[in-house]
């Protein structure tokens, strides 16, 4: 059922275009393959060919303008972000992580908080997101085991990413920055109620 | 057209054997890490977490400069033979250089367990460290001995070049802009040469940036530098380097696929200006690296997107409709090398399409450092770059001059593609269920889908792993022994291009 679940995902949109685009290299390939076995004069397929060229470089000049106008007012960055409905501030040291609410003015090092933290359902969630020493990853799984969002925890620099937890339960916290000896067991937990 | 004698070319013919040799062993032995690892994630055996990190720091900068190095020595070779006079001297001390920078690396992780990752993340390598410091400092001189090398050998091929075809800008195709033909053609392998040799030399002169602070904190550890900066240099000189090492390899595609299909594949205006604005695909686009950091300046994401897209037009529009040309209906006889050409070509556009997907912002921040990124460039290094570098050697050893020398594709090489992409699937089907990446095994994942899902993979990534050694170990056989021959002077004579 998670199989089946992780298809209707931006993950799962991602494998289907990159499926597509494996389809249409492999045809091309066997396409080649079966026309190799006769002669024909190099002047002639060529003209056959960059006919075809000239149509696949408008195609996808045109889609490239597309795709780019599309999916670059979708980022997550602060400056696409609305007013948030709570703050949450996270330190990621190794090998844990510190949250807790509202912004911080402490040093990463000073900051006390808690692997854990509970947090409202469907309201605009800013995590601001630092590091303590060394680069990590603070990314969000919801409780079917999809990454939801992510951001890097790099020392000296806040990231604010925003997020709106959809539904009540267990979000998941894993590091997916690579950060030393116990990286694959830096978790942390949020509760949405 | 430049005279280069029987000697000279004999003399370049041996470096490159010892050069095809040396990579022919290291390679293997660099899978096997990467076996390794996936049997830990498999949970198939166990092993440290800081033997599975020293494992894959080695893998990653083992395999990047590996493949980078013999990808710089087939094209200087080329180039030697062909196009431009190279001091074999230099070329002598990027080899060597190269051997001390590997088994300087070797001695840090294997012995002292460095596990930095092979991009020794600013800062990481001093920081939290599990491994002794020594190990620490051995790593980064290991890569300036290494980087100083490759350097030295890029900027010696770009000198040689411009020396003997007048100037930088004509190396680079400037003239092919003008309306009417240039009088003297440019060989393609020229162009492409220069288009992926000056971003090398920008990668490493960035790498040196990067390897002077770092020795500065070495042996000052109260020094502090920004870390966002270090991060940007770091992915400058690592994501240029791998693109680079594909755009070599495409050099000698357009070289030697027209002696297979008796069709030329001149330099035109388009080829110049697609070449030329790959020049700056190629130095953009290693700012989607850095999407996750929120605080990079946003026209420098943009950048990075833009960069990442438009790289696809001239790879397809240009390159593979140019492989289109040279194979429709051309009557070739499908030996391996040009049949490595064309799956080689299938590889990189393979990789390539799942990378540009994972350029976008609004997909990568659910993709990124996950399993999907291994994926992808998994795929136009092994399936991609690898069969260029195959068909290559198989070239070198007179699969061209001598028609009853060239194989027809056996068991071996088929064992190898088909085991090469079961593991990349293994890959791509973890980055679709969230695997994360660089993780030592999933068994702390408090996913169980997650966790399971990601064992399960990799226990059938072991496999194939398997499965590619045994064809490439098949191949091997005969390509060792065809690669001693054609060392010895007798069949030098014969062979040399």
């Amino acid at each position: 059922m998670s199989q089946l679940i992780v298809l209707l995902t931006v993950q799962g949109y991602a494998a289907i275009i990159s499926l597509a685009g494996a389809i249409l290299v492999i045809a091309v390939v066997l396409f080649l393959l079966r026309t190799s076995t006769t002669q024909e004069d190099k002047l002639a397929v060529k003209k056959k060919v960059y006919k075809i060229r000239g149509r696949y470089f408008f195609a996808l000049v045109t889609c490239i303008i597309i795709l780019l106008l599309v999916t670059l007012q979708l980022l997550p960055y602060p400056k696409f972000q609305s007013e948030p409905g709570e703050v949450v501030t996270v330190v990621g040291m190794q090998w844990m992580w510190k949250m807790a609410p509202g912004t911080s003015i402490e040093t990463p090092a000073a900051f006390t908080g808690n692997n854990e933290i509970t947090l409202p359902a469907n309201k605009a969630i800013r995590f601001i997101v630092t590091s303590g020493d060394v680069n990590h990853d603070f990314a969000i799984y919801d409780n079917n085991g999809v990454l939801v969002a992510q951001t890097q925890a790099m020392p000296q620099y806040h990231n604010e990413l925003q997020y709106v937890f959809p539904q009540k339960g267990d979000y998941e916290i894993l590091c997916l920055e690579y950060c030393g000896l116990a990286h694959a067991i830096m978790l942390g937990k949020i509760h949405v109620q | 057209m430049i005279q280069i004698s029987s000697v000279e070319k004999r003399q370049q013919k041996k470096l490159v054997i010892l050069w095809s040799i040396t990579f022919l062993i290291l390679f293997p032995l660099l899978v096997t890490l990467g076996l390794l690892m996936r049997l830990n994630q498999g949970e198939w055996m166990r092993m440290s977490p800081g033997t599975f990190y020293a494992l894959m720091t080695l893998h990653g900068l083992g395999m990047a400069g590996s493949l980078f190095s013999i990808a710089l020595a087939a094209i200087s070779y080329l180039i030697a033979t062909r196009y431009a006079r190279l001091n074999i001297g230099v070329g002598y001390f990027s080899y060597v250089s190269v051997v001390l920078g590997v088994l300087g690396l070797a001695i840090a992780s294997l012995y002292a367990k460095f596990g930095a990752g092979w991009y020794l993340l600013y800062p990481l390598p001093f920081t939290g460290a599990n491994w002794p410091a020594w190990s620490t400092g051995l790593t980064i001189i290991s890569i300036i001995v290494l980087g100083i090398g490759l350097l030295i050998n890029c900027l010696h091929v770009l000198y040689a070049l411009a020396k003997e075809y007048g100037g930088i800008t004509r190396i680079a195709g400037w003239q092919y802009f003008k309306k009417d033909p240039p009088e003297k053609e440019l060989p393609s392998v020229v162009m492409i040469s220069t288009i992926s040799l000056v971003p090398a030399v920008l990668a490493f002169l960035a790498a040196s940036v990067m390897l002077i602070m770092y020795l500065l904190k070495y042996f000052e550890p109260s020094l502090a530098f920004d870390p966002l900066l270090l991060k940007n240099l770091t992915f400058f000189f690592g994501h240029t380097l791998v693109n680079v090492t594909m755009y070599i390899g495409v050099g000698w595609l357009y070289t030697l696929l027209p002696e297979f299909t008796h069709r030329d594949w001149k330099i035109t205006k388009v080829t110049a200006i697609a070449w030329n604005a790959t020049f700056f695909f190629i130095l953009f686009a290693y700012f989607h690296h850095l999407y996750m950091d929120f605080v990079q300046p946003l026209p420098l994401q943009y950048a990075g997107q833009l960069a990442s897209y438009f790289s696809a037009i001239p790879a397809t529009a240009v390159t593979m409709f140019g492989v289109i040309v040279q194979l429709y209906h051309s009557k070739i006889k499908w030996t391996i090398v040009p049949l490595m050409f064309l799956l080689g070509t299938a590889g990189w556009a393979i990789g390539g399409f799942a990378a540009v997907v994972d350029s976008t912002i609004s997909i990568n921040k659910v993709l990124h450092n996950t399993l999907w990124v291994p994926a992808h460039f998994h795929t136009y290094m092994l399936m991609g770059i690898l069969l260029f570098i195959l068909a290559f050697f198989y070239y070198l050893v007179g699969a061209k001059e001598d028609p009853g020398k060239d194989q027809k594709p056996k068991l071996g090489f088929w064992l190898f593609v088909i085991g090469s992409y079961s593991f990349l699937l293994m890959f791509y089907l973890g980055g679709l269920n969230s695997v994360p990446r660089r993780y030592s095994d999933y068994g702390g994942i408090p996913l169980k889908n997650v966790h399971e899902t990601g064992a399960h993979l990799a226990q059938a990534a072991s496999v194939s792993i398997c499965l590619l050694l045994l064809g490439l170990m098949l191949m091997y056989v005969t390509l060792f022994t065809k690669l001693l021959r054609s060392s010895r002077p007798a069949a030098q004579n014969e062979t040399v291009l």
